[in-house]
């Protein structure tokens, strides 16, 4: 099947009245989640987990990628207007855009977003179905030894190279696979780290430790630490609409910001961060109105929500096509797959094509509905702002411990919710980041398993993870991408010292 | 780097997190060794890797724990306002609400725990007013239990309303 044919027969899917309405909910759900301060994407779909688990797969997979992107817009609003970045990405927008409200331009500034992420994230989905198939036949090649080695190329970029300090990232994706490690083994169904507690032989659930992580560390963070501050919510003011000088200005930073932002998806870098920065710094040496910088330039939210949205999309082709989480979110849409079963990679393409390309095509569709939904809704969303913080935080520690206990009714469950959440807040206060845990809980149980598989076939033979060629390569590159910058910083330093 | 220089040179909760890593690697490398090892055809049993994960911790902790003694962590980011003064009493408050759910839900329902946990963390946000808060609180309980037991089919604790 060429992928145009594969296309549209998942527009065949996608288009169905309930999948519409799974795309809808999500894109709804996402975007008034994503607006509250402090919820993001990866807390809103591990809420849902539980909830969706005897659903049909298509539509729920359909529903998170709603969510995914439309909490993604949603956090982009909150930047704007009330400039509390919760999410390392919305940073730079949180820059600008904040200053451009200040100024009473926050519609075009809301518009400017909203439109450069519809054409940020259609354009990066084209890039996607364009690329998908030609990763996935490069993929079927894949036997163990190289799905490791590119699963220990995951683990580095997303620990030691993101990140302010390598040593902190490792730490947390070793905590990772240590919680990961917990349960039965899943080659010889040995029970491994549970000291005798039954409730341990499943391992621990993915959505206790994100909801953990992310709701309770959070609340309790921002009760101790922050709450005394005062946030500002920015006034809608004047028109919403973009005037002909706001396009003229905004256009070629949309582009601009999709071609840096899908590339650094793509490749296991994980996050949005570096792209945003870039496309920020590149705007502001381009514009023809570099004094407006620092003050709210339209370029300097155009082109990093670009660059933010096609990145988000840009993350779903090692996803989709190789298993490979390379965020938090991504981490937790791979649970979710596994909660039916599936295991995203080169086979699902040929087993479930419709899911696949079903979920493609929802996208472009979920795309065409965020633009339509997001600007005529947006006195909805403000509203959402203006919910006082204890209301806020209580309502989702509701919401949290819902989703803990939903899992089994287990009170255990809570317990280690509970647990989790001051380490979470542990790590929040000591800048740990957290995604490098998600990263390691999920992906861990499985490189351990294509690491003894490749073992098991050459005999115990450590050195296939060299000789082989792809893998050879690809643990070059980790070593590389690990050793290489702080080396090239000492360098630059004794040049800078010899000067 | 830079941000290293104005700060004191051991900070103690720091160098206690490593020493935290450096026990849970620890205990991750002693209880390795209590899995029984099954040499099958594969020659790498279930301990290999939870002895690399061991070390990676402890290994970690280690780095960590020499980067708090000379100096402090490193790459501190500077804009982390109120770490100065803490408020202790907000994170006790809301612990106590979630530990205080847990302890109730299975037998006062989810509704009343939710209440419960709803109104203690609002407090814990500096609220003023818990009988407004229960109110809030009772509404979204209810509206929250029937829409995920009757829409989503979650199964939800009663408590003494529901008749068990």
């Amino acid at each position: 099947m060429d992928t145009f044919s594969a296309l549209m027969s998942g527009f065949a899917v996608a288009l169905t009245l309930k999948n519409l309405m799974w795309g809808f909910l999500g894109v709804t759900l996402g975007t008034a989640i994503g607006v509250l301060p402090g919820v993001g994407p990866a807390l809103t779909i591990a809420l849902l987990l539980p909830a969706t688990a005897s659903l049909d797969p298509t539509g729920a997979l359909i529903m998170f990628a709603g969510i995914y992107y439309g909490a993604m817009y949603g956090g982009s609003t909150t930047s704007i207007l009330l400039n509390t970045p919760g999410e390392s990405a919305t940073i730079v927008t949180a820059l600008e855009g904040n200053l451009m409200a200040k100024r009473g331009r926050a519609g075009p500034a809301l518009a400017t977003s909203a439109i450069g992420s519809f054409v940020a994230g259609t354009i990066a989905t084209i890039l996607l179905t364009v690329m998908a198939p030609i990763v996935v036949e490069f993929a079927l090649k894949f036997g163990p030894a190289e799905y490791f080695a590119v699963m220990v190329l995951a683990f580095t970029t997303v620990s030691a190279v993101l990140g302010a300090s390598a040593a902190r990232g490792l730490a947390s994706l070793f905590f990772g696979l240590a919680i990961g490690l917990i349960g039965l083994d899943s080659q010889t169904g040995q029970a491994r780290f549970t000291l005798g507690i039954p409730e341990l032989l499943d391992g621990i659930d993915v959505v206790v430790v994100a909801v953990g992580l992310f709701a309770v560390g959070e609340t309790l963070y921002i009760a101790t630490y922050l709450n005394r501050q005062v946030d500002k919510l920015e006034k809608m003011k004047g028109s919403i609409w973009m005037s002909r000088s706001d396009w003229k200005r905004s256009w070629k930073p949309w582009l601009r910001g999709t071609a840096l932002g899908f590339p650094f998806g793509t490749i296991p870098a994980g996050g949005a961060e570096i792209p945003t920065f870039l496309s920020y710094a590149i705007e502001k040496k381009l514009s023809k109105y570099p004094e407006e910088f620092g003050k709210g330039a339209i370029e300097g939210v155009a082109g990093p929500e670009a660059a933010n949205n096609a990145s988000a999309t840009g993350t779903l082709v090692p996803l989709l096509t190789l298993g490979l989480p390379t965020t938090a979110t991504a981490a937790i849409i791979l649970a979710a797959f596994q909660q039916w079963g599936l295991q995203p990679g080169p086979l699902l393409f040929e087993t479930q094509p419709l899911l696949i390309w079903g979920l493609i095509a929802s996208m472009y569709v979920g795309n065409v509905i965020l633009l339509v939904l997001n600007l005529p809704l947006i006195g909805i969303w403000v509203k959402l702002l203006e919910i006082p913080r204890p209301m806020l935080y209580a309502g989702i520690l509701i919401f949290a411990t819902l989703g803990a206990y939903g899992l089994r009714n287990s009170w255990f469950d809570l317990a280690l919710l509970y647990i989790i959440g001051v380490i979470g807040f542990l790590m929040r206060r000591y800048d740990i980041p957290v995604a490098p845990v998600l990263v390691g809980m999920i992906l861990g149980p499985l490189a351990e398993q294509q690491f003894r598989r490749a073992l098991a076939i050459s005999q115990g033979d450590l050195s296939v993870f060299i000789t082989q060629p792809i893998s050879g390569t690809v643990f070059a590159i980790t070593v590389v991408v690990l050793f290489g910058p702080p080396i090239w910083k000492r360098i630059s330093a004794r040049r800078q010292a010899n000067r | 780097m830079l941000s290293s220089t104005a700060r004191a040179p051991v900070h103690p909760g720091e160098l206690l997190l490593s020493l935290g890593l450096i026990a849970l690697g620890s205990f991750v490398i002693f209880e390795t060794g209590s899995i029984a090892e099954i040499q099958g055809y594969a020659k790498i049993g279930p301990r290999l890797f939870p002895y690399v994960v061991g070390a990676g911790l402890t290994l970690c902790g280690a780095l960590l724990a020499w980067h708090a003694l000379s100096g402090g962590w490193r790459h501190v980011p500077l804009d982390q306002e109120g770490h100065d003064a803490p408020d202790w009493p907000a994170f006790a408050i809301i612990s106590a609400g979630i530990i205080l759910h847990m302890v109730v839900i299975g037998w006062a329902g989810f509704i009343i725990a939710s209440t419960l946990l709803f109104v203690l963390i609002a407090r814990g946000f500096g609220s003023r007013r818990p009988v407004r808060d229960a109110v809030i609180a009772i509404l979204l309980s209810i509206i929250v239990f029937f829409v995920f037991t009757l829409a989503l089919g979650l199964s939800l604790p009663k408590g003494p309303f529901g008749g068990g």
